[in-house]
């Protein structure tokens, strides 16, 4: 059985929709030839079923694409690329839909172009340590290729067993190993880019070092899809670490645990994951998962690290010895992989343990530098309560990334304004303590409202001029958050 | 109409998309309407009236293994498979059942078409499957690895009590199409087992087809007649257990009648009752120390888990140890055994191409183990793995059947 939507239809499209802007491919009977002629027509979904499952991605708010696309080559994309230049048309690019600040939507209509089906593992190359990959590659699977060949491609966001590389790269996905590995953006060497005019360019190249001009490949990184397509990405490749130890501290109060990072810091001991949950988490996940952890504790702290066996038992002695010393009221030590494995369970299932709770879970990361983590958590609490909006607080605590998960009804209007005050109050506390208004998600829609509060009108200025550079005819993800931000 | 707590169902998904890649089905097409998120938000408006139940949609809700893999990774703990199931039911009217599948259903509730197919599909057997097309296949399945038939009904074999003296145990056995009509050797194994085992095995006449194909294709008012059935017959309370050898029939005896029972609105304390008796026959040799009974036999042995047991029944660890408990055998663990086979009752023959997708992996993660036997409590998973195995060299069988050999 085939999936394709059947015959080509005849301009305008879905009328019912109240969609088909003037720049539609649906009443641009050409352009829309031209487009199934590139991919096939299987390839091209313009169906009202295809079209509704990708107006949406994790975010809240949707928005109705004209048609979707699937290439397979950048030859494909380029081809794209060409011919809605030539007809001015919007094209959005997209991976596995799962961003959180509706950066893959269609906002101002046209094209979806999805890559999930671009997704060959081009090279692992274990004598310069990289790989090349299509934008399509789940990162999970990515990762399990190259760890079967003992390397190590660290970022890994939440979402890494859908989220695709290009997503990442577009989104600068970071993760939890961030604290000591850093983001996607510090492990791209090179890119395959497809401009909008349809021109296939390369940025970057094979080597660590590389001081040739400007560097476009990190001006592409974290873009939002605003500037160029990805369709070849790079990335280099660490040794896979021996081996790991994972630690669990429980805390009475909020404010040892925030102490415990503060000095895990401070010795200079730099633990590949430091993630930190909540007593409302704590809540959730015995209510849940009952895993047994104390209702009355006030944070949690997992912590990983990882390396060779030697220097890993002696830093995880002393990470357990900051714990116990800093007010922990219980510090388990893992002696295996499998223990691990076993301390990770509560962290895992926090998540899915929030989320249902309530019907809409919204997940905030604004990010503070790192010693503002327990201030910043006690802020989030505060605010949560002053507001009655439902907040559980998981943290990437060794980097200050904060992830309040704000649970509430998005049919419930009312309650929706008092969230949507609880988030502003939030940066806002983030800014004025020199944080971030997101720190991995990305500003998407979700968070250009704020952007004025952390970008001058000359960075705006800025990046906008740059955009034009790139996309002089403004048709690439349209409505970005470049548009909305006043 | 779906039940109201199925339609709140819709608006507990966050989106997040973490569904996409547990789905088997997504990860051979890569496209939204494909996973079990673009479902569920297809469904979501369709309640909401943005949506008609087109033809496109009807496609798209039969484009899915009934897997549960969604189910069961959901970190908001929706019910994806019981949405879909609900909203099955609730499209046959419009669109119907394929001519097949109403052929198939018709003669899984009736209990007399059944037997009389029976007789003259053995008379017929062999001349018929002569004439088809060689190299031909069911979906994915070559004719030529087709089950033969029972040369007679399982359930003709035996007498409807089979005594032993001093019983340890007394059950009921129900024992499914596929085993009454087509793996005779796998009812055989669980009776001489159980018999060896002192326990009284009863196979109550009369009973008929656990219908889950029928209803898992929507077809619930045609599923009632059989379910009204097997509720008489196997709701008692003078025996230890309900047993079944088959991950279907188990997943439909367990928790699918209380599911569609309830979605109707009725009375479900038979149902339930029922379920909390019935166990998968790995799990009711758990009860017996086997091990001073089996004789040794040699080979590697690896599992696959059916999805109707793992995730419909939440039995994972009950076959493994009883492959392990065979003195002699060395049991390897097969990568990724709790995918889908890609089998799906019906869905490997609407979804050839999909499905065979799904099987290759599965074939690829048998053949690294270097098992000469897979094993796996579920005739469709069965019927798939050998349908698509090459290696004639590797045999697929029941659990059960692997310590009736070890068991003289």
């Amino acid at each position: 059985m085939d999936f394709y939507s059947g015959e080509l239809p005849k301009s305008p499209g879905h009328k019912e929709m109240d969609r088909a802007g003037k720049d539609s491919p649906m009443q641009n009977q050409e352009a829309w030839q031209k487009f199934a002629s590139i991919v096939g027509i299987e390839r091209v979904k313009t169906s009202k079923e295809d079209l509704l499952t990708y107006a949406y991605d994790a975010y809240v708010e949707e928005f109705l694409p004209d048609a979707v696309l699937f290439p397979k080559s950048p030859e494909e994309v380029s081809q794209i690329m060409r011919v809605a230049s030539a007809h001015k048309i919007a094209v959005t690019p997209r991976g596995a839909g799962s961003g959180l600040g509706g950066c893959g939507l269609a906002k101002k209509g046209g094209v979806i172009l999805c890559f999930t089906m671009m997704n060959r593992i081009l090279e692992i190359n274990t004598a310069n340590r990289y790989a090349v990959v299509e934008p399509g590659v789940v990162i999970s699977e990515f990762q399990k290729e190259v760890e079967k060949l003992n390397l190590f491609y660290p970022p890994d966001p939440g979402s890494a067993t859908v989220a695709t590389m290009g997503g990442a790269v577009l989104m600068n996905a970071g993760g939890m190993r961030g604290v000591k590995y850093g983001v996607t953006r510090d492990y791209l060497m090179g890119l395959e880019i497809v401009l909008p005019s349809g021109e296939v360019m390369k940025t970057g190249g094979l080597t660590t070092k590389d001081v040739t001009g400007y560097d476009l490949t990190r001006l592409i990184c974290g873009s939002e899809g605003t500037l160029a397509l990805v369709t070849k990405i790079t990335v280099r490749l660490l040794p896979r670490p021996k081996s790991r130890r994972t630690l669990q501290a429980i805390y009475n109060r909020i404010d040892d645990a925030g102490n415990t990072v503060a000095k895990i810091v401070e010795a200079g001991i730099i633990p590949a994951t430091l993630e930190l949950m909540d007593k409302n988490i704590i809540k959730a996940l015995e209510d849940f998962a009952h895993l047994g952890l104390p209702l009355n504790a006030e944070g949690i702290l997992l912590i990983d690290v990882d390396g060779d066996l030697e220097t890993v038992e002696k830093q995880a002695a002393l990470v357990a010895d900051f714990c116990r010393d800093l007010g922990a009221r219980e510090v388990r030590v893992s002696q295996s992989e499998k223990e691990n494995e076993q301390l990770w369970v509560a962290r895992r299932s926090a998540f899915g343990a929030v989320a249902r709770m309530r019907p809409t879970c919204v997940i905030e990361d604004a990010t503070v530098p790192v010693s503002y983590l327990t201030p910043a958590i006690k802020k989030v609490i505060e605010i949560s309560e002053r507001n009655r909006v439902q907040i559980a607080v998981l943290a990437h605590a060794g980097d200050g990334n904060l992830h309040p998960l704000i649970l509430c009804d998005q049919r419930d209007k009312d309650e929706m304004g008092r969230v949507e005050k609880a988030m502003e109050e939030i940066v806002d506390y983030a800014m004025s303590v020199g944080g971030t208004l997101s720190g991995e998600h990305g500003i998407g829609i979700a968070k250009a409202r704020y952007l004025r509060k952390q970008l001058s009108g000359t960075a705006l200025e800025m990046m906008r001029a740059i955009k034009k550079t790139f996309d002089p005819q403004g048709i690439l993800n349209p409505g970005s958050f470049l548009e909305y931000a006043a | 109409l779906i039940a109201k707590e199925l339609k709140e169902e819709v608006h507990n998904c966050i989106k997040c998309g973490l569904c996409l890649t547990s789905c088997p089905v997504y990860k051979q097409l890569y496209f939204e309407g494909a996973s079990p998120r673009g479902k569920v938000q297809l469904i979501k408006n369709l309640l909401e009236g943005k949506l008609e139940p087109s033809e496109n949609f009807h496609r798209l809700l039969f484009t899915c293994l009934l897997c549960e893999t969604c189910t069961a990774n959901c970190p908001s703990g929706l019910g994806v498979d019981r949405l879909m199931k609900a909203m099955r039911a609730e499209l046959l009217e419009k669109f119907g059942l394929p001519w097949q599948k109403k052929m198939l259903f018709n003669l899984l509730v009736s209990d007399r078409l059944l037997p009389f197919f029976l007789f003259w599909g053995r008379i017929l057997e062999t001349p018929l499957l002569s004439l088809l097309p060689k190299g031909g296949k069911i979906g994915t399945i070559p004719y030529s690895k087709l089950p033969r038939l029972n040369r007679k009904a399982l359930r003709d074999q035996y007498p409807e009590i089979i005594p032993v003296p001093d019983p340890k145990g007394r059950v009921l056995y129900f024992t499914g199409c596929a085993t009454n009509y087509l793996f005779e050797n796998v009812g055989r194994a669980v009776i001489h087992v159980l018999q060896r085992l002192g326990v009284e095995v009863i196979i109550p006449r009369g009973q008929v087809c656990c219908a889950l194909p029928i209803f898992l294709a929507g077809a619930r008012k045609m599923a009632l007649r059989n379910i009204r059935k097997n509720l008489e017959l196997f709701h008692r309370d003078d025996v230890d257990a309900v047993i079944v050898d088959c991950a279907t029939c188990g997943a439909a005896l367990k928790k699918e009648y209380t599911h569609i029972l309830e979605e109707r609105g009725e009375n479900a304390e038979a149902s339930k009752a029922l379920g909390r008796k019935v166990l998968d026959i790995s799990q009711y040799l758990t009860r017996f120390d086997l091990g001073k009974l089996l004789r040794p036999i040699a080979g590697r042995v690896t599992y696959h888990d059916p999805c109707h047991l793992l995730r419909s029944q939440g039995v994972k660890g009950e076959p493994r140890d009883l492959l392990r408990r065979v003195p002699g055998v060395q049991f390897v663990e097969m990568a990724e055994a709790d995918v889908c086979c890609g089998g799906g009752g019906t869905f490997q023959w609407e979804h050839p191409e999909v499905a065979s997708g799904i099987s290759a992996k599965k074939v690829q993660s048998i053949k690294e183990t270097g098992a000469s036997i897979v094993a796996s409590g579920c005739p469709g998973c069965r019927l798939q793995i050998a349908g698509n195995l090459t290696e004639d060299s590797i045999e697929t069988i029941h659990p059960v059947e692997l310590v009736a050999r070890a068991l003289p």
